[in-house]
């Protein structure tokens, strides 16, 4: 209540200060600084949202506020709504006219959708039931379900100016699959499609949308043991979510496992991944390198090219075996970008799987009945940049390095593949550094940004790191990031700047400030 | 007597080009009088000291809470860079305080402090102890001392009525009032509505605080005119004072700044993308405030300028003789205009409000005005710009972008925020080359010069 006095004797008789592009909020009780993000149109940082706990109304129930700010931190509304004291905000995607808030209501089981208009209008609402187990088998995947940790998951994207695409891990009795929601931003519409046909287990990928198609990823495994999945290709009408296609991806010149999508400058549909033998697991066996693939609307591949790890990429990296690059391990494709004149950088993190002598150990001592661990490890190595030509010839490989991280690997874990074992890595354990990437509105200039632990002789503690490309050469830059916080995160903010969000737990204060990148 | 008058001319041709060639008049920053503003400082403690014996044991607590505070406010402006005890600045405007007083006895007992304040935004104040403060951010839009008179009779006003005082005893009455009290005590037990029953409670009294504060400029601006009239300055400046701050923020005294001219250079030429408006996706999103427009009114602490203009326009007219516009000094007035804008330049750089302090130094700059301390300054901003960013520092330095900035400042906001470090460096050793030869003998430039060409080398 000493708070109250001093914001009376503010009205009485107090002066106003102008700051800088920075905002300071006290009497915050408590934080989690994930409910806070950056609202992006594709890269670009147009705002920032602040979702925390603003009344408890009864036993039940409590009052939100989400909080909308420029990207300048100029508050621009607040969004106050009375909901189940169990809900939680999981994930935001702006597609360009609209907003959309997916929150979690660990009370109903449910997933609710919320559309809302830039000027902050509610538009529509959609609802999700969850079933017992499909809340199980999220919350292996959404951490954050009715917790404080932070997320990595993403699974809801935006389609330019309709509305969104929601992809998340879904149970259909005893299957374990996935389900793909459409929610317009344009009409009360959604669609929803769930894979359940011709095999137990289903997993996908949202790769993109092209031609009013929404292009997927899917591996469909025939039992819940079956280490081998098919992987095809599923092409669904953005209008209704009809199927329009289901192509595999062994019925072009060698089989591939896509992991992007491209819309080049001329319109043409690029999937980006890497190719196998034809007969190989894609879950587990090593690639033979990268390709691109042109695809057109009825998914027919249109035109492939092929990078080996053997002829191509060893000019540029020092390529062991398949895949197994000196310095990185195997890559996981974080991201891409298409530059200016038109060439492609693909951004990716290397990861290995070695021995690790925690799990040896415990698996010993519990004497083969099972310690939880894995007898491996992952080690997270170093980030790599590879560029391609308008052609998707290799022009350039750089690795940037960083300390390396060792993620201990749950039982079961060890066994699998590469591109598995990646996915695992990013959305279960989020260990990989990588940040995100940001590029600018002309395509002339990218930062990719990631995070790091250092010990130096001057200075020991966690850096913010970007590395950014102006148009003709690169050049990194780090942020200290250790300070007397008692949490801090940093955020994308416009393209050249980054978000710093500090919490004071003592003081009771969050304080958030912009902060160029050099 | 030719031969004579050819050497005189010689003579005075010989130091007429030794005058041009001098790098022009170097303005003096004005040197504040240390002495004076402890001696402020150390009657303003006495003063506080005499109050807060004088209080009775009623409220006790929350009133010395109060006076503590705002005494400390008073006594950080008087010490600090922002208050100016410079002499002759001083010595003006206490010419025209004496002015006021002696032509209004009741106002000889008080005990007063004016001073002019470097701060850059337009306002006047008085702080409740006599210490009175005229901003440098006003007096550069003000046409004449009539002007400059008014602000200081409205603020003189404030104190003789005792505004503040009534203001703290306000509070403190509110905040110790027993029901009041009872409600704080049940909130705080509260476990549920607390922030609603709060805002009820908070808006209540914020309202009733803006009526108070909106009656007592009325009042001021009443009790001033009667202050004003008695002084021979012009009343009708009243109304041209008011109109002045009615327009304020549409209104500059340069033209806008081309940045894109400025920082063009044959072998670095500007970069449009530094300047490129971003797309407006929210300018449509306004604040949902859930208060009626009738009640936004209410929020406000001043009536509005234009109904100020009115209630005191027929009492002016009513003025049978006409005043002056100036009775103490016209050319220092229109000089301390001139000065004051490179002195409130020079508090933002104190202060590193670097955006800011390049902004005002780039007009004078474009206007051809004070070139011996434009040009030094924009190469010491750059320099120091580079510095902080260098050091990730720099964020907190420059404003960001918004609706009610002028659209010039918004635009240098975006070039500013969006230069890269090794473009800042690019920037500025160009435009140090470009203004070399002008600023030959400018320790200062040169000095910049120096750090800008020791940065690009590196």
């Amino acid at each position: 209540m000493k708070k109250i006095a001093t914001i009376l004797l503010f009205f009485f008789t107090g002066t106003i200060t102008v700051l800088a592009q920075n905002l300071s909020i006290d009497n915050v009780q408590k934080i989690v600084l994930r409910n806070t993000d950056a609202i992006k149109e594709g890269t670009e940082v147009k705002g920032y949202y602040f979702f925390y706990v603003s009344d408890k109304i009864d036993k039940h129930t409590n009052e939100y506020t989400l909080q909308i700010t420029d990207n300048n931190l100029k508050k621009l509304k607040d969004i106050k709504f009375e909901d189940s004291k169990k809900v939680s905000i999981l994930e935001s995607s702006f597609n360009g006219t609209d907003l959309i808030f997916l929150f979690y209501n660990d009370d109903e089981n449910t997933f609710e959708y919320q559309v809302y208009g830039a000027d902050g209008t509610k538009k529509y609402s959609y609802t999700r039931s969850l079933s017992k187990k499909d809340e199980r088998f999220l919350k292996m995947t959404y951490q954050t379900m009715g917790g404080d940790e932070e997320n990595q998951f993403k699974g809801l994207y935006p389609v330019q100016g309709a509305g969104f695409i929601s992809n998340t891990p879904s149970r259909e009795d005893g299957d374990f699959t996935f389900e793909i929601d459409y929610f317009s931003s344009t009409n009360n519409k959604q669609w929803s499609y769930i894979p359940t046909e011709g095999g137990k287990r289903f997993s996908g990928d949202y790769l993109g949308s092209y031609n009013g198609i929404a292009l997927f990823e899917v591996l469909r495994y025939s039992s819940r043991t079956d280490g081998n999945p098919d992987s095809y290709l599923i092409g669904l009408s953005m209008t209704d979510g009809k199927k329009i296609f289901e192509k595999p991806t062994d019925k072009a010149k060698n089989k591939f496992y896509p992991t992007n999508l491209f819309t080049l400058n001329d319109g043409r549909a690029v999937l980006f991944g890497e190719y196998f033998e034809s007969d190989a697991n894609v879950m587990k066996a090593k690639s033979l390198g990268f390709c691109f693939i042109g695809i057109d609307g009825k998914g027919d591949f249109i035109s492939e090219k092929y990078d080996s790890w053997e002829n191509d990429m060893a000019k540029y990296l020092d390529v062991s075996s398949k895949g197994r690059i000196d310095g990185l391990g195997y890559l996981f494709m974080q991201s891409s970008v298409q530059a200016a004149d038109g060439s492609i950088y693909i951004i990716g993190e290397g990861f290995k799987k070695v021995a690790s002598g925690l799990g040896i150990a415990a698996n010993v001592l519990s004497g083969g009945a099972g310690s939880g661990l894995s007898n491996s490890k992952i080690k997270v190595t170093n980030l790599a940049i590879i560029k391609f030509d308008k052609e998707f010839n290799v022009k350039a490989a750089t690795l940037y390095e960083k300390n390396s991280n060792n993620i201990e690997l749950p039982e079961g874990f060890g066994w699998y593949g590469v591109i598995a074992l990646g996915k695992v890595v990013k959305y279960n354990f989020g260990g990989f550094d990588y940040s995100y990437t940001q590029i600018n509105k002309d395509n002339s200039s990218f930062t990719v940004c990631y995070k790091d632990y250092v010990k130096e002789k001057d200075y020991k503690g966690s850096t913010f790191n970007a590395i950014t490309y102006n148009g003709d050469k690169f050049t990194k830059d780090v942020i200290n990031t250790k300070s007397e916080a008692s949490s801090s995160t940093v955020l994308p903010s416009k393209q050249g700047s980054v978000l710093m969000l500090e919490y004071f737990k003592k003081k009771k204060i969050l304080e958030a400030h912009i902060e160029k990148l050099n | 007597m030719h031969l004579n008058n050819y050497l005189l001319s010689l003579s005075l041709l010989f130091l007429c080009f030794h005058c041009i060639s001098q790098p022009g008049n170097q303005y003096v920053f004005q040197k504040d009088d240390s002495l004076l503003k402890a001696k402020y400082a150390d009657a303003v403690f006495a003063k506080k000291e005499v109050v807060i014996t004088s209080l009775g044991k009623e409220n006790f607590i929350e009133y010395k809470k109060a006076y503590d505070e705002s005494y400390k406010n008073i006594g950080d402006f008087l010490t600090s860079s922002r208050a100016v005890t410079s002499p002759k600045e001083l010595y003006y405007l206490q010419s025209l305080v004496q002015l006021i007083v002696k032509a209004n006895p009741e106002l000889q007992q008080l005990d007063t402090r004016v001073v002019f304040s470097r701060d850059w935004w337009p306002n006047a104040y008085s702080m409740g102890d006599g210490t009175i403060a005229v901003n440098a951010g006003l007096l550069i839009y003000l046409d004449n001392e009539a002007e400059l008179v008014y602000i200081l009779c409205h603020e003189l006003s404030h104190f003789y009525l005792d505004h503040t005082g009534k203001a703290i005893k306000k509070y403190v009455e509110t905040v110790s009032d027993p029901d009041f009290q009872k409600e704080l005590k049940r909130l705080s037990k509260q476990q549920y509505k607390v922030n609603e029953r709060l805002k009820v409670l908070t808006k209540t009294m914020v309202f009733d605080n803006r009526r108070h504060s909106r009656s007592n400029e009325a009042e001021a601006d009443i009790q001033g005119y009667k202050f004003m009239k008695r002084t021979g300055f012009d009343c009708s400046s009243i109304l041209s004072a008011l109109s002045v701050l009615d327009h304020i923020d549409d209104t500059s005294l340069y033209k806008p700044v081309a940045v894109e001219n400025i920082f063009n250079f044959s072998d670095y030429p500007f970069k449009n993308r530094w300047i490129e408006k971003e797309s407006a996706i929210f300018s449509s999103m306004t604040d949902n405030s859930d208060l009626t427009k009738a009640e936004k009114d209410s929020l406000k602490s001043h009536p509005d300028c234009s109904k100020r203009i009115v209630f005191l326009k027929d009492s002016i007219a009513g003025i049978k003789m006409p005043g002056k516009k100036f009775l103490v000094d016209e050319n220092l007035f229109r000089q301390l205009k001139k000065d004051f804008y490179i002195e409130m330049s020079e508090e933002c750089f104190h202060e590193e409000r670097l955006s800011r302090y390049l902004y005002y130094n780039l007009q004078m700059l474009q206007a051809g005005e004070n070139l011996s301390v434009a040009i030094p300054s924009i190469a010491r901003c750059f320099n120091l710009m580079y510095k902080k960013q260098k050091e990730h520092a720099v964020g907190l330095s420059l404003d960001a972008e918004g609706k009610d900035f002028p659209a010039d400042y918004n635009e240098l906001l975006r070039m500013l925020n969006r230069i890269r470090l090794e473009e800042i460096a690019a920037i500025n050793t160009r435009f140090c080359k470009k203004y070399e030869a002008e600023m030959a003998g400018n320790k200062v430039f040169e000095n910049e010069m120096k750090k800008a060409n020791a940065i690009i080398n590196n």
